[in-house]
């Protein structure tokens, strides 16, 4: 055990000078004794596996033989056309997404914070489609968006805004804005949440000023609440970007990818390569680019909320 | 005053507009459920029917292995947040009492975890779970799942120990009481409240996870509810009422614990993201 370099002149008091050792190092063996099970077990089931997924990256798995191949898988994903298709559409997807789950969500927690009754029940109501497995989530909208029973194409034609039943899974535009839509229904409440816990924080005389001096609903939204919630709009489209980017279950299940890879986003390339297609080096590989891409956000992230972090809560 | 009210009444009208949006799919989801099969296919479909029952639910629980797939959601979730709230309370209280200033580098550590993408896990865990020969075992779904909900759980509980003072247990221990002692005895109970929350967080993540299930299990004895019910999708002929009573009793759990959590929901979400 490392001798700790603030109590250098521990380390030559080593086991014997007393029953044991010195308070310091038998506090600090306490404390290791505490830590080290979490340690070896996120050792176990995270760092292991991550390592294991670079390891495959780096070869050619054929059942149980693999054989190495350096960077080929690497090369092979980026001079896929189809790994850039779907990274095209992994941006779209996530920019759409994103853009929409922060406006919609700032709107709603706008519209909740100001009510005087009800605000717990609604926003755990809210709440729900967040709550729910995105998978059963999306599995309930399979069934709304079914071209010839489902109530969507129902209740448009019966507000006169499609003539007839649509596919909206079978016809690429119309998958992508459908799982966006799906997506965005999902997604949006985790923003809400996180301006509606903003705006309680925004001291009451700062709009109670801005209404002595004559500002309009309007410009008290752009000259308080904005700056405001400046810090975190950048935190919750942070988080968002890296929570959708690496996103499988709604589209696995809605579209898996179809139809002609128009929702195949990046975790769907990777799972149909290594699930469908049996190229887990490749698979690998995409997984690794994929990491590369979110560990940009996160490293701004950690970066921007580091003061945060440092003293949380 | 009148313009305030005028104000108040868009305000409400657009709430339950936006409501209604955001309800719709688990309306029509419970209103499926209870339809009888004949009434699934009707055009225009039924919102309201006078043949509402529940025996959707009554053959997906005996003639669907519905039940078998909630008995594993259960033993899977409840196994994951066993071991996670254990190591993880050891954990918070090792790093806020021995180690305070290791704990911001252990929390970015952790961070990172969280957000590694699933996508890329779940390849190597395949290819180790089929060599050991784990595919198909809880143990293989519980190790997967501790990978994101351990970190979830640590990260949590350091923030409720932070905000117990350490006078406390080391009061305890000036009366005698080993760090083991003070832990069991005086920390943990403080930290109840805590530990509850964060138990129910972390089966909740577990829970509602897919991903992993999706790939480390084949035999359709060991699926958990969300594939179970996500893979009747692909089924010959989809029964939607049969679907939709599994779809709600993989849900409604959910809602109720949620719920109940509502408290804590914020401080999960935000936990360094917010102050105050």
């Amino acid at each position: 055990m490392a001798a700790s370099p603030e109590q250098p002149a521990h380390a030559t008091a080593g086991r014997g000078t007393r029953r044991g050792a010195t308070p310091w190092t038998r506090r600090r063996r306490v404390g290791y004794a505490f830590v080290a099970p979490v340690f070896l077990f996120l050792c176990a089931v995270v760092v292991f596996p991550l390592l294991h997924a670079f390891w495959t990256s780096l070869h050619r798995v054929r059942g149980l033989a693999s054989t190495f191949v350096g960077a080929q898988n690497y090369v092979r994903v980026l001079t896929d056309d189809a790994f850039w298709h779907s990274l095209a559409v992994s941006l779209e997807f996530t920019g759409t997404c994103v853009a929409l789950h922060m406006t919609i969500g700032l709107g709603l927690a706008l519209l909740l914070d100001q009510l005087r009754f009800a605000r717990t029940a609604l926003r755990i109501a809210f709440l729900t489609p967040w709550m729910v497995a995105p998978a059963i989530g999306a599995t309930i909208w399979l069934w709304m968006l079914e071209p010839q029973f489902g109530v969507v194409n129902y209740l448009l034609q019966a507000a006169g805004v499609i003539a007839a039943p649509l596919a909206w899974l079978g016809v690429p535009s119309l998958a992508f804005a459908s799982v966006v839509a799906v997506d965005v229904w999902r997604g949006t409440p985790f923003v809400m949440l996180l301006m509606l816990a903003g705006l309680q924080t925004i001291p009451r005389e700062q709009y109670e000023a801005a209404a002595i001096d004559g500002a309009s609903a309007g410009q008290r939204f752009r000259y308080v609440t904005l700056p405001n919630l400046r810090y975190l709009l950048v935190v919750a489209s942070t988080l968002d970007v890296i929570n959708t980017i690496r996103h499988y279950d709604t589209i696995g299940v809605m579209t898996a990818g179809g139809p002609a890879g128009a929702t195949e986003v990046l975790p769907v390339l990777l799972f149909n390569t290594a699930f469908r297609g049996n190229r887990f080096g490749e698979a690998a590989a995409i997984g690794v680019l994929l990491m590369l891409i979110v560990l940009v956000f996160a490293i701004f992230h950690i970066r921007f909320t580091r003061a945060d972090l440092e003293n949380a809560r | 005053m009148k313009a305030r009210r005028g104000y108040d009444r868009a305000r409400w009208a657009l709430t339950i507009a936006a409501l209604l949006l955001v309800a719709f799919p688990f309306y029509w989801m419970i209103n499926t459920s209870l339809k009888p099969a004949s009434e699934i296919f009707l055009s225009p479909p039924t919102f309201v029917s006078a043949h509402w029952s529940l025996d959707a639910y009554a053959t997906v629980l005996t003639k669907r292995p519905v039940g078998r797939y909630f008995v594993n959601s259960l033993v899977v979730a409840l196994g994951t947040t066993l071991i996670s709230v254990t190591l993880a309370a050891l954990a918070a209280y090792g790093f806020t009492r021995f180690f305070p200033r290791g704990a911001t580098p252990f929390i970015v550590f952790l961070l990172f975890t969280k957000m590694l993408p699933e996508t890329l896990l779940i390849v190597p865990y395949f290819e180790l779970m089929s060599d050991l020969g784990l595919l198909n075992t809880y143990a293989a779904l519980i190790l997967a799942y501790s990978s994101f909900a351990l970190p979830f759980a640590v990260w949590m509980l350091i923030g409720f120990f932070r905000s117990i003072p350490r006078d406390i247990d080391e009061a305890a221990m000036i009366d005698g009481a080993s760090y083991l002692q003070a832990f069991c005895r005086v920390i943990l109970p403080l930290a109840r409240p805590g530990l509850v929350a964060v138990a129910l967080f972390t089966f909740l993540i577990a829970w509602n996870s897919y991903l992993w299930a999706l790939v480390l299990t084949t035999d359709s004895s060991m699926y958990v509810l969300s594939v179970g019910v996500a893979n009747m999708v692909g089924e010959y002929r989809v029964q939607w009422n049969e679907l939709m009573a599994a779809a709600v009793i993989a849900a409604l759990p959910v809602m109720v614990l949620y719920s109940l959590l509502e408290r804590h929901l914020v401080d999960a979400i935000t936990s360094g993201a917010v102050k105050g």
